[in-house]
């Protein structure tokens, strides 16, 4: 029987309702690549806890027209980093150690619909937390540790982008075998300390102790350590979740912005690009400028789009 | 009386207008902060800014982040003169630290000179605020005081000269404040600091609270 005006009026009356009900967020790409953010870039949010902090983010994404961002855990968690044990040297502090305990004590007893309701705002705008940035270091309990990883599932995230060291990776290698959750490395360029992730070695040495343990290759600071982005991306592709893109000089240079420093920005996009490696690339803004971060975050995403047109 | 009501309209809103632009101008900010009040100053700002010192130490200084020092309370930023001590720091970075702070090589000597101008005289903005509300702290030490006072103001200053009755004369509140700063609050374009004005500028740097609290307690009793 061929339905009639009214029956197909019917069935697609139920259609909004089942577009709310999927899983949202199909992925920005250029040119095959996809994008998303880092939302550290947006150095001007409200501060930790304020009502506004989320809203602002799901705007800017929206505004960009980026569907998908690595959150880091300053913006879900309503408390200062310096409470978070990530700074070693905050931890000499003689408060430390109660603020520490109050959020440690936070994270313990948040209900999970506080997570729940942050990855609905995203979905609602039809965004996503594909990763969710937790520095897990020396100070977090086992328990504490759990419920991080239980509160990345509420959010949404596939996994985890973590600034974290090698001591505390091998910590956390029973912990992504119980969660079914990977942990990707994400470096800086100390290359004096050989418990950071700055080196190729450092990398190859998480990667060996589980293979739920990936790199968020930061190819600004891989290159201000003096090392190749380009050749590491090319022998671990199938290891690296995203990259976050900055560009920054050599011999620890400083960030300045896309296409003014040494980092081989274009050549990484057009190798991703074409050898299809499903790595996520992330902008990540940290140069300086009087303008908005947002503005700045726009720029970069039209230099990366530039180069992977071209 | 319609006539007059108009006038006066007219005359309030351009007293607004007035008012409004002059809020504008003094509180100008951007990414950055606060426009600097001078052209010289505002150079330092674009290399503070424009290399993103102010993402780790602060736009004002007060709010260090990402493990940064606290560039108003660094000894080595104290003893610093127009760049002689923060410039080879600035060049050569931090690399070993938990995140490096970068080596920005290519800062020339003028940026440089420039650059430091300009955490001084943020520096100086952000100890102003922090040693003028010392109102609630403990009372100082007399001869403390005068030690201070002996060391550091003789060559300008005696309490039976120039400073003499200056007791009577001002509060504590008030003392402190002519004490840490006696000339204006901000820097005028083309309107140079005073030798004693600029002396109590780098006194203003490193004073601690204590060595306020003591010089008041003393110059409080000259009478």
């Amino acid at each position: 029987m061929i339905p009639n005006r009214r029956d197909v009026l019917k069935a697609l009356a139920g259609a909004p309702l089942l577009v709310a009900l999927q899983r949202p967020a199909a992925a920005t790409t250029v040119n095959g690549v996809v994008f998303g953010v880092e939302t550290f870039s947006f150095h001007d949010l409200p501060p930790a806890g304020d009502p506004q902090l989320i809203p602002t983010i799901v705007k800017n994404l929206q505004t960009l027209g980026i569907a998908e961002c690595e959150i880091m855990s300053g913006h879900i968690e309503p408390f200062a980093s310096v409470m978070t044990g990530w700074w070693v040297q905050s931890r000499r502090a003689p408060d430390f150690a109660r603020l520490r305990e109050e959020a440690r004590q936070w994270r313990l007893t948040v209900p999970m619909t506080y997570y729940r309701d942050i990855r609905r705002r995203f979905e609602d705008a039809g965004l996503r937390i594909h990763l969710y940035n937790v520095n897990f270091n020396e100070t977090f309990t086992d328990a504490e540790r759990d419920r991080t990883f239980e509160a990345a599932r509420e959010l949404g995230a596939e996994g985890f982008s973590s600034s974290t060291v090698l001591s505390e990776a091998r910590r956390l290698v029973p912990f992504v075998q119980k969660h079914k959750m990977f942990v990707a490395m994400h470096n800086h360029n100390n290359l004096a300390d050989p418990d950071q992730f700055a080196t190729p070695a450092s990398f190859e040495t998480a990667l060996a102790m589980s293979p739920l343990f990936y790199v968020t290759l930061d190819i600004g600071h891989f290159t201000a350590g003096n090392n190749d982005a380009i050749a590491f991306i090319g022998q671990h592709h199938d290891r690296i979740i995203n990259i976050h893109v900055r560009d920054r000089k050599r011999n620890n240079g400083p960030n300045r912005p896309f296409g003014q420093g040494d980092t081989p920005i274009a050549e990484v996009l057009r190798l991703i690009r074409d050898n299809r490696y499903s790595i996520r690339c992330y902008l990540e803004y940290e140069y300086g400028s009087f303008r908005p971060s947002l503005d700045e975050v726009r720029t970069c995403f039209d230099y990366c789009r530039r180069v992977l047109v071209s | 009386m319609k006539g007059v009501r108009w006038y006066v309209l007219l005359a309030a809103t351009a007293a607004m207008l007035t008012i409004g632009l002059r809020l504008d101008a003094r509180q100008e900010r951007d990414a950055g902060g606060f426009k600097a009040p001078t052209v010289a100053l505002e150079r330092g700002r674009a290399v503070y800014v424009l290399n993103h010192c102010h993402f780790c130490h602060g736009v004002d200084l007060t709010s260090a982040t990402m493990g940064a020092a606290n560039l108003s309370q660094s000894p080595l930023v104290g003893a610093d003169e127009d760049g002689n001590m923060i410039g080879p720091l600035v060049k050569a970075g931090l690399p070993n630290l938990q995140t490096a702070m970068p080596s920005y090589v290519e800062l020339t000597s003028a940026e440089i000179v420039d650059l430091a101008r300009y955490i001084h005289f943020l520096r100086q903005q952000a100890r102003f605020k922090e040693l003028s509300h010392l109102g609630n702290a403990p009372a100082g030490d007399r001869t403390a005081g005068e030690a201070y006072f002996t060391a550091n103001c003789r060559s300008c200053h005696s309490v039976t000269g120039n400073l003499a009755g200056i007791g009577r004369k001002y509060d504590a509140a008030t003392l402190r404040g002519r004490l840490l700063r006696p000339g204006p609050p901000m820097p005028s374009e083309g309107v140079g600091a005073t030798p004693g004005q600029s002396a109590h500028l780098r006194l203003l740097e490193t004073y601690t609270s204590a060595n306020v609290q003591d010089l008041v307690a003393y110059l409080g009793a000259v009478r």
